[in-house]
């Protein structure tokens, strides 16, 4: 019973959590900036509507405009199935670390993609860009991944984020690094500010919304909705170290988990929009000294995982 | 077993009068003619392999072939059967590609030389896998490089082609010297000339066994040998191209497992230095192919990096055998097994692709192509599933194997208790990221420049879709990477057996514990239910054609599409130091302020390796050349003074031992 119950949970956290982090960080922003904002549920008020719409389609298209919608969106809903966002979705078998980092190259192989096949220049060198910041991003990730699965001694990772009791609290530097690490490496992979401004239409350097120029109607609502819950999904990653770190401290139960862990999301919905208001986007040129401060947390998170692993 | 035999015997018997007809008669008969020949050969291999897995058998030539010093031995096991049945299965594709592919070679090619060369390199490939001692190997695969640089010449009315011969023979030169050295200093050491008395990377046999690596990794294009790969590889005809690159650098690879992984213990040390050049080779080869425009080229530099991934797999495999951990030897065998097999079969695949759009488009310029995806739809099809393959996208074969990399570094960093091996392996899970980051960036360059877009020349725009046969050759292929990657468990433990006879433990059960076919059945059900739902028919209102959206500039010209060079510019850029990337821009009549008269930008890239260590290294071989012709001053007192002094100094050297 209680099974069903957290899939019922992780279904509707799926449906909604996307629009709604969307919105919380598109109202604080709006708040901060003294401006009453668009209502908490646009993003989901957009998608519905979007959905209803016809669409145009460049004359240059091939079947990879189709191909990359349905592929995007098919794997992110799989992987928000098999990522350990929330501490409480039910464990699946195959949610091994190096997979999960593979199925997300899969979403940004078909995106770069389709943003080349218009013809257009605009979605092309958003293209580029995309391309230069995974590159960049990629090892972080995966390195900051592997620092707390190296903890675990398994890269199933299910089980690397299943809150066990009594964890040492020598292992909470590990996951706030890990967890930072994550997390300024998501602000990269989400185009989210430092390197990219969402909410620009009409910047010569903007990544994320040159790649989906050429979409609209129903494909565009697709890649939208599959664009915030890639972000929730990796929010929720980063997250969920930060409750590990948490944890470690001062252990919680695992009905409180339930909380912490979609509340730990929009907290770092809240962090992004602060970091939006205070900060600019860095020039192009620059982006990679950001990229650098995501490794450098991982890597240190690595040598902790080593350090503490070979002596233990 | 007896099947097997003949099986193999027809093979030979094929490939050989292959050869003896291509010489008489290899003007008159069509091309088609000929593949049917290697067709059947190429099939016969394969069931060759099949069949021989099962079986060891060991056959001697009886006297009349002889090579001076030892006999001409044959051995087929499971290793050499794997091999065999990969040379089979890209032949096959190759025979069935040929015969429409060179039709737009017609006048170019020596169609005798060519045929003679292509059979004799196919049967000698065959005949290196299945060497049992080190003179069959070694004659063997001499011919194979001497054939292979006849085939690189092939089309010789180019100069570019003659060059890479060139190059080509120079490296094979250089391979086989280092290998004989090796060979011979194992025979006076061991009295045998059979591998399996061998011993290699062990502590009394460091220096011969270092010469036989680096003759093995010049032909396999290992870091830093590889420069002469991405010149031959794209000279030669695209069936010879994906035969090399798909099979014949894999056949290196192939020795250095069979002579290194299967004779226990090894040192630590050759281990990890695999490692790091693997991971070299890794970086150093896609970062390369990401700065390519020529479609072949920038394939032969990516076969570099998987070179470099199967080698890493080797070295994870040395490491963990030295250090007594076989889970992690295990994982790193049936890896880099694994990698061949699929490189074998994507890099092909993906040759095949550049093949069919040179022979459309009569070029290979990624800045000529552009929009083919209308023109070539299955060729396209084809292309995108052979990258995701190379990319490592689940659930597709390349995935698998890089997967058990992974698994097999991951492992090592949790068990080993050496802070060398732990750092090493988290350094390299953290290289191949980046790795898979510059591949998925560099083949999304490859297909959105040459297929997706508009045709950025007249050639472009006037391409057809390749011949049926051409088609069909892909399509194999690419159904197999599918097959092999949603099966990747079942063919995982396929290699058990293997990696047990190597590490010397019991099988390890099922190495891929990843549920990669009903990961795939999720995958590809979720998307068709949206697509039929959500975008596709079932919906009212068809979806308008307009215009790529131009900021109301009115119409975009082919021209302002970002090209192959302009894609990979930022990157190039943060890699400025390894590529030696520079952009240089000419104006003219600057002076006129904003209406300059012409503007040219390029982007130049010149080798760090070769700029900076070979060519000083061949300008010295030719400085010293030059110095010992004075030697020769055509006096003959002179050289009578040679000899004498010659005579003197080996009485002397004579009495002194």
């Amino acid at each position: 019973m209680s099974t069903i119950l957290l899939w019922l949970l992780t279904f509707s956290c799926l449906l909604f959590l996307p629009s709604l982090t969307i919105g919380i960080i598109r109202k604080t922003k709006a708040r901060l900036q003294n401006r009453v904002g668009a209502p908490l549920w646009q993003h989901l008020f957009d998608t519905i509507k979007l959905l209803r719409k016809s669409e145009t389609v460049s004359e240059n298209s091939s079947w990879i405009l189709r191909v990359n919608t349905v592929i995007n969106i098919s794997i992110m809903i799989t992987l928000a199935f098999l990522t350990p966002w929330l501490s409480f979705k039910p464990a699946t078998s195959a949610d091994d670390l190096f997979l999960l980092i593979y199925l997300f190259a899969a979403i940004r192989f078909f995106a770069i993609l389709s943003s080349l096949d218009p013809g257009s220049a605009f979605g092309a060198f958003g293209a580029s860009r995309e391309a230069t910041l995974s590159v960049l991003v990629e090892p972080a990730i995966i390195l900051a991944l592997s620092a707390v699965a190296l903890s675990a001694h398994t890269s199933n990772l299910s089980l690397v984020f299943a809150l066990t009791a009594n964890t040492p609290i020598s292992q909470a530097p590990l996951w706030l690094l890990a967890g930072a690490g994550l997390f300024l490496s998501s602000l990269v992979e989400l185009s989210r500010m430092p390197v990219d401004d969402p909410t620009t239409h009409l910047e010569l350097t903007m990544v994320h919304e040159a790649m989906m120029l050429e979409n609209s109607g129903p494909n565009l609502a697709l890649l939208e909705f599959s664009s915030a819950l890639r972000l929730v999904v990796l929010y929720g990653l980063s997250g969920q170290c930060f409750l590990h770190a948490l944890h470690c401290i001062w252990p919680f139960a695992s009905a409180a988990g339930i909380l912490l862990s979609i509340s730990i999301i929009f907290a770092l919905a809240v962090v992004t929009s602060l970091i939006e208001t205070v900060s600019v986007r860095l020039k192009w040129t620059r982006a990679p000294e950001f990229v650098a401060y995501g490794l450098t947390m991982s890597l240190l998170a690595l040598l902790v995982a080593l350090v503490t692993g070979v002596s233990s | 077993m007896n099947t097997c035999i003949d099986l193999l015997r027809a093979a030979l018997v094929l490939g050989l009068s292959g050869c003896g007809l291509a010489v008489v008669y290899g003007h008159r008969f069509s091309q088609t003619f000929f593949s049917v020949i290697l067709l059947s050969g190429s099939v016969a291999l394969f069931f060759t392999a099949l069949s021989g897995w099962n079986v060891d058998f060991i056959w001697q030539a009886s006297l009349p072939i002889y090579f001076g010093v030892a006999p001409l031995l044959i051995r087929l096991d499971r290793l050499a059967a794997l091999f065999l049945g990969l040379l089979g299965a890209v032949t096959f594709c190759a025979a069935i590609f040929s015969p429409g592919y060179l039709k737009h070679l017609e006048q170019r090619l020596n169609f005798s030389l060519y045929w003679f060369s292509l059979f004799t390199f196919v049967t000698s490939m065959a005949l290196v896998v299945l060497a049992a001692n080190a003179l069959t190997f070694l004659v063997f695969w001499e011919t194979m490089s001497l054939s292979s640089a006849a085939l690189v010449a092939a089309d010789h009315t180019s100069s570019a082609a003659r060059r890479s011969a060139l190059i080509y023979l120079g490296a094979t030169r250089l391979a086989t010297a280092a290998l004989a050295g090796g060979f011979l200093w194992f025979h006076a050491h061991t009295g045998s000339w059979n591998f399996a008395d061998w011993h290699l990377a062990t502590a009394a046999t460091v220096i011969p066994s270092i010469l036989i690596l680096i003759g093995l990794s010049i032909k396999a294009g290992v870091w830093p040998f590889h420069i002469w790969l991405p010149y031959a590889h794209p000279s030669a005809p695209t069936p010879v191209s994906a035969l090399m690159s798909g099979v014949m650098i894999k056949i290196a690879l192939y020795a250095i497992i069979r002579l290194f992984l299967f004779h226990g213990e090894t040192l630590p040390a050759f281990g990890i230095t695999l490692l790091t050049i693997g991971l070299i080779s890794a970086f150093w080869g896609v970062l390369f192919a990401l700065v390519q425009h020529d479609l072949k080229r920038l394939l032969a530099y990516h076969s570099v990096e998987n070179v470099g991934i199967i080698v890493i797999g080797i070295g994870l495999a040395l490491y963990g055998q030295s250090q007594h951990l076989p889970a992690v030897a295990c994982l790193g065998i049936t890896a880099a097994l694994f990698h061949c097999v699929n490189h074998g079969l994507f890099k092909s695949l993906l040759f095949f692709g550049a093949g069919a759009i040179d022979a459309s488009a009569h070029t290979r310029d990624l800045s000529h192509l552009g929009g083919l995806a209308k023109a070539m739809p299955v060729t396209m099809l084809c292309f995108v599933t052979g990258s995701a393959a190379i990319c490592a996208l689940p659930p597709l074969n390349g995935f698998a194997s890089k997967w058990l990399i992974y698994q097999g570094l991951f492992t090592l960093a949790c068990q080993t208790h050496s802070r060398l091996g732990a750092g090493l392996s988290c350094a390299a899970v953290g290289v191949l990221a980046l790795v898979g980051g510059l591949a998925v960036a560099c083949f999304t360059k490859a297909i959105g420049v040459s297929f997706l877009g508009r045709p950025r020349s007249h050639e472009a725009e006037q391409c057809s879709e390749a011949a049926p046969a051409m088609l069909v050759a892909q399509a194999i292929l690419a159904a197999t990477c599918v097959v092999l990657g949603a099966l990747a468990p079942a063919f995982a433990s396929l290699l058990t057996p293997l990696s047990a006879a190597a590490t010397g433990s019991l099988a390890t059960g099922n190495l891929i514990t990843l549920p990669l076919l009903p990961l795939a059945i999720i995958l590809s059900g979720g998307a068709c239910l949206i697509y039929l739902f959500v975008l596709g028919p079932l919906r009212q209102t068809p979806p308008r054609v307009c215009r790529t959206w131009e900021c109301g500039f009115g119409q975009l010209s082919p021209r302002m599409q970002v090209t192959a060079t302009s894609f990979a510019h930022p990157i190039a850029r943060i890699f400025k130091p390894v590529l030696l990337y520079k952009t240089v821009s000419e104006i003219s009549g600057a002076h006129q302020r904003h209406f300059p008269e012409r503007i040219k930008a390029d982007a130049v890239m010149t080798s760090l390796l070769e700029s900076k260590v070979y060519l000083p290294l061949i300008a010295a071989v030719r400085r010293l050349g030059r110095q010992t012709t004075r030697l020769q001053a055509g006096s003959i007192h002179l050289y009578l003074l040679y000899m004498l002094i010659a005579a003197v100094a080996l009485l002397i050297i004579g009495a002194a031992t």
